[in-house]
């Protein structure tokens, strides 16, 4: 059953006062239940298809479908899991996980009972009563990925959540995230410029090309859960993909050279 | 190095007071207009023991606490809309930098006209002198909210009034605090300068009448009292919430 879909996504902004297209006609088809990676060189304008299906950014031309209906507003059956994490310092973890059960109203125990479930998945419990300047990068994004569960969200999008993350935090997190895909049965959306990391994660790897973005192609990856990120079998997989890329990065590196 | 630093101000004063009573010794000046840091004690005991300094203390502290926090309210509050709607930033935000460069004492002769000699005169006064800068670091940290947190609360669906007090208003608190802290300190000022030309109850009008009664004293103690209330509210009021939102904002 399809979950998302988008189609014909087009969209423009503005550099240095030139009118740019970065997106141009993406259609994604995305199942319930789906692991998609979106992989692509830095700035190739997937972060933006991202927002726009979050409801963040409107595309130019294009519509977003959520289980067959348009949307056009943010909101948190799609929420998203941001590259810097974005969680409130005002806030304690707890808090901070709760807070979209808050803003949709819902009553205090009840949120402390729903908040609980998402903190123990995220080995959080511990921590619940800590500001976030007292956590680690990698603990922080513990706290955005408990956040967005906590809404049960139809569809997980994320953005280049382990980016800012050392080498072994990351790999601890890409199987945690795993598992809790296999236990929450969540669709989830996941942007990377990692292929390594989208081999692991998802089971289609869509390739971005270049500015403007147009899907290159898809890979499906079709292997035993959870990945680890030493298992050398994944390295077929790297390699199928990186060969697509390779002439996306270059060309993203002439094009700015040019620039 | 806590207490190093505690030594070093300790003696710093002593010494201050003590090269002030050898200069009063040498009996260069004359004591009319130069009197001894004993003399200036004498004097702080004498209205402390008739009461006519906690008078003047709790007098001007009222008026002070009434003006700010009505500073406060107004202040955000206009803030908020300035940077919510941005022709009420391009239209009124222009006179609040204007009025905002006013000195408080210009406000007394309209104070004076329109309340006469009352609190209500000299509170006024608090407001229009400490007000816009409250509003004016509100709008800058609304201003500054950084997208991300709008984004991942619009993500998780807050809207309207819930996106202001539930984040962009914490967002901004480090902000807010230094506009509540330029706004005490105007509102201070504020409050002395009306009180002087009042001269109605007051640290202000206690000034004034040490010099009515030429009494270098009474002016130089009531001028030690002002200092220390505005040495004891910074300390213990900003300083404390300051560092607690800068740890916690990550900012220290």
């Amino acid at each position: 059953m399809t979950k998302l879909e988008a189609r014909n996504i087009v969209k423009h902004f503005d550099h240095n006062g030139n009118n740019v297209l970065a997106l141009d006609g993406i259609n994604l088809r995305i199942n319930e239940g789906d692991f998609v990676c979106i992989v692509g060189p830095s700035g190739c304008g997937k972060s933006t298809f991202l927002n726009i299906i979050a409801g963040l950014e409107k595309p130019d031309s294009g519509d977003i479908l959520l289980n067959g209906k348009t949307i056009t507003t943010p909101g948190p059956d799609r929420t998203m899991v941001f590259q810097e994490g974005a969680l409130f310092p005002w806030l304690k973890v707890i808090d901070n996980v709760e807070f979209g059960l808050k803003m949709a109203g819902i009553p205090k125990d009840e949120r402390a009972q729903i908040s609980q479930r998402y903190l123990d998945m995220m080995q959080l419990t511990k921590f619940a009563n800590s500001y976030t300047y007292q956590l680690s990068t990698g603990m922080k994004q513990r706290v955005a990925i408990a956040r967005a569960l906590v809404m049960d969200p139809e569809i997980l999008l994320m953005d280049e959540p382990f980016a800012a993350l050392d080498a072994q935090t990351r790999d601890l997190l890409l199987v945690e995230l795993q598992l809790i895909w296999e236990r929450t049965k969540k669709t989830i959306l996941f942007v990377t410029h990692s292929i390594a990391e989208s081999v692991i994660l998802g089971n289609r790897v869509v390739v971005f090309k270049n500015r403007p973005a147009k899907i290159k192609k898809e890979f499906v990856v079709d292997y035993r859960r959870p990945r680890l990120a030493e298992d050398q079998n994944l390295v077929k997989y790297q390699q199928d993909i990186l060969a697509e890329l390779r002439t996306e990065v270059k060309a993203q590196i002439k094009g700015e050279f040019e620039e | 190095m806590k207490g190093k630093v505690t030594t070093k101000r300790i003696a710093f004063y002593i010494g201050i007071i003590v090269v002030w009573q050898i200069v009063f010794s040498l009996n260069i000046l004359s004591q009319n207009i130069f009197p001894s840091p004993i003399q200036v004690a004498e004097d702080l005991a004498y209205g402390a023991a008739d009461g006519s300094l906690f008078l003047g203390i709790a007098t001007s502290l009222w008026r002070l606490t009434a003006g700010l926090a009505a500073s406060i309210a107004f202040g955000m509050i206009l803030g908020i809309f300035m940077a919510r709607k941005e022709s009420v930033n391009q239209t009124v935000g222009s006179l609040v930098l204007g009025l905002q460069s006013i000195p408080s004492v210009a406000w007394v002769p309209m104070a004076f006209l329109w309340f006469g000699l009352t609190d209500a005169g000299i509170i006024f006064v608090t407001i229009a002198s400490s007000m816009f800068a409250v509003t004016i670091n509100t709008y800058s940290g609304m201003k500054n909210v950084p997208t991300s947190y709008i984004a991942a609360a619009r993500n998780m669906g807050a809207s309207g009034i819930q996106l202001i007090t539930n984040v962009m208003l914490p967002a901004a608190f480090p902000y807010l605090i230094s506009g509540f802290k330029q706004g005490w300190a105007f509102a201070w000022r504020g409050v002395i300068g009306a009180e002087i030309i009042f001269s109605f109850l007051g640290l202000g009008f206690l000034l004034n009448v040490g010099r009515e009664l030429n009494d270098i004293s009474q002016v130089i103690a009531i001028m030690l009292v002002i200092m220390i209330i505005g040495i004891l509210i910074d300390g213990l009021v900003f300083k404390k919430i300051e560092r607690k939102v800068m740890s916690r904002w990550g900012l220290a």
